[in-house]
């Protein structure tokens, strides 16, 4: 995809700012320009949340989402708000355990253990990490290597290898294409 | 005694004299207080090149114009945010603030609480003379219980500021109050204010003959400032932080002299050696 | 330090802070405020790093105050506020207008009146931060939108401030200042910095509001031997105050005209597809980036439709608009607020035009796909 709209969805705290950053700082490094909004809300933890990209080969004319081409789900929180957004056929990939009520309809689901794999590695916080390691699994947003880079580069170094695992697992998710349907 | 030697001081030298006449009411107070200012500047020997006058609005934030300096006649209520930034930003000029007691206690009352709070290197001088004179005598923060003036036509029934007390509360570092008619010792004590390192605060009553003083008949001049000199005249001597202070006569007046001398650390010269220690940790 | 410049994602917010620092700012007073506490966040950084100061000052008035004290020290300085504060800042920018002391504002719009929308955005403030402060007065005011240019629109703001010894208004809206986007930093050092005309010469015979053929004066730096007077009242010449009629309406007409006669200095604007536009799409900040796409897609359709955007704000560049407009049936003024900007131009295009509003208040942003609705329906009915 060289010119899409993607959102990372969740509640507050779930780190997708970073998940956000890190995606946009590899699409840069490949070329693409950027533009990064996010929900602002007067809490900082808890309540709805959500990181919102809009990635052109060009100039970005208008910088928010209109229309979705990928949704990153991570709470149930933003389902509601967010599946009115898709664009026929996107991209949508959920977190089993805390996302599972996805509704049918004309999208490319992947539900998939997100939380479960980041708690399996010790810290359900790398959830976030995981879900950037699907989109390079699935190959279809961002180069593997680009990802890699950003993370080692824009992560602290206590939290790095807890970080490229997670990253490794979303990727083995990814390229396993998890249970579309 | 350096209180009477006024020798070199020639007051001239510190006006813009094409100024005059100035536009005080006759009786006015606060001319004294101008020279009590002008001649504690003579006697610290402030370059008037480097002496920054920065006044409000009133009676008193006129008389800033009256001053051979650089002078700055801002807005109501905010010569000391002003002045806080100009002494931020230039911290080799000496800064001084002529403000009221409407101006500095009621719409500025904030900015005087938080200069005091910073004790960044500045000196204001309130003039108290407990009345809104510009704007034709409407009641002020100080104007005493019964006393009439146009928006208190039955006598004023609202408490009154303790300017000196708020400004030691908030932490001034130097706060001191004075009358006019005592002109050498009201010198001493702007001096003593300038050359404190830190926010100095300075109430000198002064007395608004023409709106104020008709209207309660206290009389004229010479019997106002009288009457502020018998009532401040000390019945005894007190000391308050190691500094003489003149306990007056009754029990409702104010105390005059150095009332609060603290050496709390002066705000630019703590900003400006935090900055350094910000600068000099990125080099290494 | 690198020799080259860097592209770096910021947020509106920051780049308008590093603007500010690259444009020479060295002093920043402010208060909190959402959603314009970044730029107040970034300056404590970034102001004593420079050799600045920072100082959070005890309200709105008192950080313009402070602002205006530092630039009357020789300083460049900027507040940055919303809305509310944008409201109490108002008599010193009268303040900064009448006495001529440079000084930089931003007003990162939010939803109003009053507490309003704190974290939505707004173009509430168009006719507020021009005519906001009571009296006649010159003000400028810039209005940006991408994160790019609100760094050299900041850049942009100070030097106007500078040149022509006036408050420069940095109006934009939540979104934009919120938004994270590319900007290419210039290398330090790069970025020219404009500096106000000092005051030189002999002291005695020295004016500080003379009317010189540019019609600004040059300032008098504290400490230089100049002692002179600066106050709010109407002042002569020599800085003293006055009430003639004649003098007063003499210094009125000097401080209005420094607009008009640097006015090609002032104006910056984008006309995009305007040559042979049927319809033209009128829009600042958000709102323009909205513009940008209806337009783009309605020219797909082959609607001649084109995008006239003024970067000045105010003095409205109303002659590049005339031009732009020259084969425009249609001007559709798309704002968030309820219609503030279209009062201008309908003043501009004075009923020879059809002049359609998209005026949206409910602290959401407008959509391209209402603009190119617009669009459609207003070329459907030519």
């Amino acid at each position: 995809m060289e010119n899409f709209e993607i959102r990372f969805g969740g509640s507050g705290g779930q780190g997708l700012q970073l998940s956000a950053r890190l995606l946009a700082d590899a699409l840069i490094r490949e070329g693409r320009k950027v533009a990064r909004s996010q929900s602002y809300e007067p809490t900082s933890r808890g309540g709805l949340s959500r990181a919102d990209l809009v990635v052109a080969a060009k100039r970005i004319d208008y910088p928010l989402i209109t229309a979705l081409d990928v949704l990153v789900l991570l709470d149930q929180l933003p389902v509601a708000v967010s599946m009115p957004l898709l664009r026929p056929g996107a991209l949508v990939i959920a977190d089993a355990r805390r996302a599972g009520e996805i509704p049918e309809g004309d999208h490319d689901l992947h539900l998939l253990p997100l939380s479960e794999s980041a708690l399996a590695l010790g810290n359900e916080r790398a959830t976030n990490i995981v879900a950037l390691g699907v989109l390079a699994g699935l190959g279809e947003v961002c180069e593997h290597d680009t990802l890699e880079t950003v993370i080692r580069d824009g992560v602290p170094p206590r939290f790095l290898d807890l970080n490229l695992r997670a990253f490794a697992k979303g990727v083995e998710l990814g390229e396993a294409g998890g249970p579309g349907r | 005694m350096d209180e009477i030697s006024a020798d070199s001081f020639n007051i001239r030298d510190y006006l813009r004299l094409e100024l005059f006449p100035h536009f005080l009411c006759p009786g006015c107070g606060h001319g004294i207080a101008l020279r009590a200012l002008l001649w504690a500047i003579h006697e610290l020997g402030i370059d008037k090149n480097d002496l920054a006058i920065v006044s409000g609005i009133g009676c008193s934030g006129r008389t800033g114009a009256y001053i051979d300096a650089n002078t700055f006649h801002v807005t109501h209520g905010r010569p000391l945010a002003f002045a806080t930034g100009l002494a931020l930003a230039r911290p080799d000029l000496e800064v001084v603030v002529i403000t009221g007691d409407g101006d500095c206690l009621a719409i500025g009352g904030n900015h005087l609480i938080h200069a005091c709070r910073r004790n960044l290197n500045l000196t204001c001088m309130m003039l108290n003379n407990e009345v809104y004179g510009m704007t034709g005598g409407q009641a002020s923060p100080t104007t005493s219980a019964t006393r009439y003036t146009t928006t208190t036509q039955s006598g004023s029934i609202e408490p009154v500021f303790d300017a000196c007390a708020l400004a030691a509360a908030a932490g001034a570092g130097f706060v001191g109050r004075e009358v006019t008619i005592q002109t050498p010792a009201l010198k001493n004590l702007l001096r003593d204010a300038i050359a404190h390192k830190g926010f100095s605060f300075v109430e000198v009553l002064s007395d608004c003959t023409e709106i104020f003083g008709r209207k309660n008949d206290l009389g004229e001049s010479p019997e106002m400032i009288m009457t502020q000199k018998s009532t401040m005249r000390p019945a005894s001597y007190g000391v308050v932080g190691g500094n003489i202070v003149d306990e007056p006569f009754r029990a409702t007046n104010l105390k005059t002299g150095i009332l609060t001398r603290t050496d709390r650390p002066e705000y630019g010269a703590a900003y400006r050696a935090h900055a350094a220690g910000i600068r000099a940790a990125r080099k290494s | 330090m690198p020799s080259q410049s860097t592209a770096r994602d910021l947020q509106g917010n920051q780049a308008c802070a590093l603007g500010a620092v690259a444009a020479g700012c060295r002093f920043y007073a402010g208060y909190p405020i959402t959603p314009s506490s970044e730029i107040a966040e970034t300056m404590s950084v970034e102001m004593p790093r420079a050799g600045g100061v920072f100082v959070q000052m005890e309200d709105e008035i008192a950080s313009l105050g402070a602002v205006l004290g530092a630039s009357m020290g020789g300083a460049k300085a900027m507040t940055a506020t919303s809305g509310p504060g944008f409201s109490l800042k108002q008599e010193h920018i009268g303040y900064g207008a009448g006495a001529e002391i440079p000084c930089v504002i931003v007003n990162v719009m939010r939803g109003g009146p009053s507490t309003g929308l704190p974290t939505r955005p707004s173009q509430g403030d168009i006719m507020q931060s021009r005519w906001g402060t009571h009296g006649d007065h010159s003000v400028i005011v810039l209005a940006p939108a991408s994160v790019p240019e609100i760094f050299s629109e900041t850049i942009r703001a100070f030097a106007l401030s500078e040149r022509l010894r006036l408050p420069v208004i940095v109006l934009y809206d939540e979104v934009i200042g919120h938004l994270v986007e590319t900007v290419e930093i210039p290398a330090p050092g790069t970025v020219e910095v404009a500096d106000r005309k000092w005051a030189t010469g002999a002291a005695e015979s020295f004016q500080p509001y003379a009317v010189t053929d540019d019609l600004v004066p040059p300032m008098a730096r504290p400490g230089d031997g100049y002692r002179t007077h600066t106050t709010g009242l109407t002042h002569l010449e020599s800085g003293f105050p006055t009430q003639e009629p004649e003098c007063v309406e003499r210094i009125t007409r000097r401080i209005s005209g420094k607009l008009v006669h640097h006015r090609e200095l002032i104006e910056s604007y984008e006309a995009a597809g305007c040559e042979d536009a049927e319809i033209v799409v009128c829009a600042i900040g958000i709102s323009a980036r909205a513009a940008r796409r209806a337009v783009n897609a309605a020219r797909a359709q082959g609607i001649k439709a084109g995008l006239f955007r003024p970067i000045t704000l105010w003095p409205f560049p109303e002659s590049a608009f005339k031009s732009a407009t020259a084969s425009a049936r249609t001007i559709i003024v798309a704002e968030l607020n309820a219609g503030q900007l279209v009062l201008e131009i309908e003043r501009l295009c004075g009923g020879a035009r059809q002049v359609e509003s998209i005026a949206r208040v409910d602290g959401e942003p407008i959509e391209p796909a209402e603009i190119e609705a617009k669009i459609r329906e207003l070329s459907s009915h030519g």
